[in-house]
């Protein structure tokens, strides 16, 4: 009896359904925005590790420590680094809805002893790694379970990927920065665009813009839309990372021509602005960006780490990895560099 | 392999009905299927992939609502200030409509397991085993779950008729 007055109930009210047209073009609506969101972020990640790479190249006028707009935090020392040094850059997918954030770009900028030019080295995002405490998983994740599901603590992230990125390459990590949404297109604003060149056209799968191969002049979206293309690239997520790389290059060399590798004002207004989305650790940036006008030539030379296709992964090409991690430990990825032409990314 | 479109074509009613009959009310049913139909969107090469893809999706709306605590929607509803349009339709029965409506305030009252146990048995007419597998539970927990509803169920009915 109770059990046919529940189904009774139940079919009464089927008439409180609503009609699901307008709900099928919510849903849809919905889905649109969170797969634009989502691939925003993506690129914003890619895009703020190259201005991390950028921050290298600025700097010797960078506000004081005791500046109180200053974005980088360090002790009073003012002693200048000698030897080789190596800054971790992580750009972060900060997909605001969902899991805590991937680092989808990891960048090694390595600066010899000679001070000769700074060496941009990606590593791929997709390579698989040892978590410590985990398990095997891709690079790009060691951030996420550093910093943790609920709130995610950035700089513990940051140590998590930085002890994998060191146990992986075997190289001292003298200091780290970590970049979120947002600064990209701040700094490119205040770049006023960016050249970039091309060994082969590229054509966007998301707007469909041609980018001619060759060298041109893009804007704070073109780039990131640049930055974003990794499906229909011959080498896939590689080749993004080059990209990556030929953006950096080309903010260098624009800083340059500003004139802002010399002017305090420019300076100290870019940091600024990216201040906020900037988080550094290891305390001794300031004293890292004093290296930069040692610099020979601020020109960045891009290279990558070997990897073989292990799917769905990428793995350390047993061959030619532990070669090239060798120069990288010892400070001659120069005469690495001049031995395998084949492995130095075009970037003018 | 079905595509999303002809999923959505044929089952979003079904589901937007299962959903009112979890939720009593029209507007947390749309805010349920909604942001479970987003996440099945997003994520439509794994929910096709499943043996039976609607049988996943009934399991993510199930879980949605059952663990409103750590989801959105339920926040969502509770602070939209929109006036309850969720008063039964009457019938000409007026007293068994009058005891109908009992049954149907008694289950919002239930502890949510217990509700979609009840509302997968006696509206979607489900076998245990099946019920159990949306569930993520054992079909005993199953059978518990619905003898204690029904339990008390008799208990109040009983007390609502005399």
């Amino acid at each position: 009896m109770t059990e046919n007055e529940l189904r009774a109930a139940f079919v009464r009210h089927e008439v409180l359904t609503p009609p699901t047209g307008p709900l099928r073009a919510a849903i849809d609506r919905v889905v649109a925005v969170r797969r634009r969101r989502r691939q925003r972020l993506r690129a914003a990640g890619v895009a703020l590790a190259v201005v991390g790479a950028l921050g290298v190249g600025i700097p010797q006028f960078a506000p004081r420590p005791n500046s109180p707009d200053a974005p980088v935090v360090a002790g009073p020392s003012t002693r200048v680094p000698t030897g080789a040094l190596n800054l971790l850059v992580l750009g972060l997918d900060t997909r605001a809805d969902e899991a805590p954030p991937l680092a989808d770009s990891v960048l090694i900028v390595h600066i010899p002893a000679d001070r000769s030019r700074p060496y941009l080295i990606s590593l791929p995002r997709d390579l698989e790694v040892d978590i410590p405490g985990l398990h095997r998983d891709k690079l790009n994740a060691a951030f996420a379970y550093g910093a943790g599901p609920e709130h995610p603590d950035r700089s513990k992230g940051y140590d998590l990927t930085r002890r994998v990125v060191a146990d992986l390459t075997g190289v001292r990590i003298d200091a780290g920065v970590v970049l979120t949404f947002s600064a990209m297109r701040k700094v490119t604003d205040v770049l006023g665009g960016v050249e970039v060149c091309l060994p082969q056209q590229i054509r966007s799968v998301h707007t469909r813009r041609v980018f001619p191969a060759g060298c041109q002049r893009l804007d704070g979206s073109e780039s990131m839309d640049l930055l974003r293309q990794r499906r229909g690239l011959p080498d896939g997520g590689q080749d993004r990372d080059r990209n990556a790389q030929r953006v950096v290059a080309g903010m260098v060399r624009r800083a340059g021509e500003k004139g802002m590798l010399t002017d305090p004002v420019q300076i100290s207004r870019a940091l600024v602005t990216v201040g906020p989305d900037l988080t550094v650790a290891g305390a001794s940036l300031p004293d890292l960006l004093r290296v930069v006008p040692e610099l020979a030539s601020v020109e960045p030379v891009g290279l990558s780490l070997p990897v073989v296709d292990a799917v769905p992964r990428l793995r350390a090409d047993p061959r030619a990895a532990p070669a090239f991690l060798d120069a990288l430990r010892e400070d001659r990825l120069d005469r690495w560099a001049a031995a395998n032409p084949d492995g130095v990314t075009r970037l003018g | 392999m079905v595509t999303y479109e002809e999923f959505a074509d044929s089952r979003l009613a079904a589901l937007l009905r299962y959903a009112v009959m979890l939720t009593g009310d029209p507007h947390q049913a749309e805010d349920l299927v909604q942001e479970t139909m987003v996440r099945v969107q997003l994520h439509w090469r794994r929910v096709a992939r499943a043996d039976s893809p609607e049988r996943y999706v009934r399991r993510m709306l199930t879980n949605q609502y059952i663990d409103w605590r750590r989801g959105s929607w339920m926040r969502r509803v509770l602070l939209r200030a929109e006036p309850d349009e969720s008063v039964p339709v009457g019938t000409d029965h007026a007293q068994s409509s009058v005891d109908r409506d009992e049954i149907w305030s008694w289950l919002a009252g239930l502890p949510r397991r217990q509700r979609a146990t009840l509302v997968l048995r006696y509206y979607e007419d489900l076998p245990d085993a099946e019920i159990a597998d949306i569930l993520g539970c054992a079909v005993g927990t199953v059978r518990s779950l619905i003898s204690r509803a029904l339990a008390t169920l008799r208990t109040e009915y009983v007390e609502v008729c005399s």
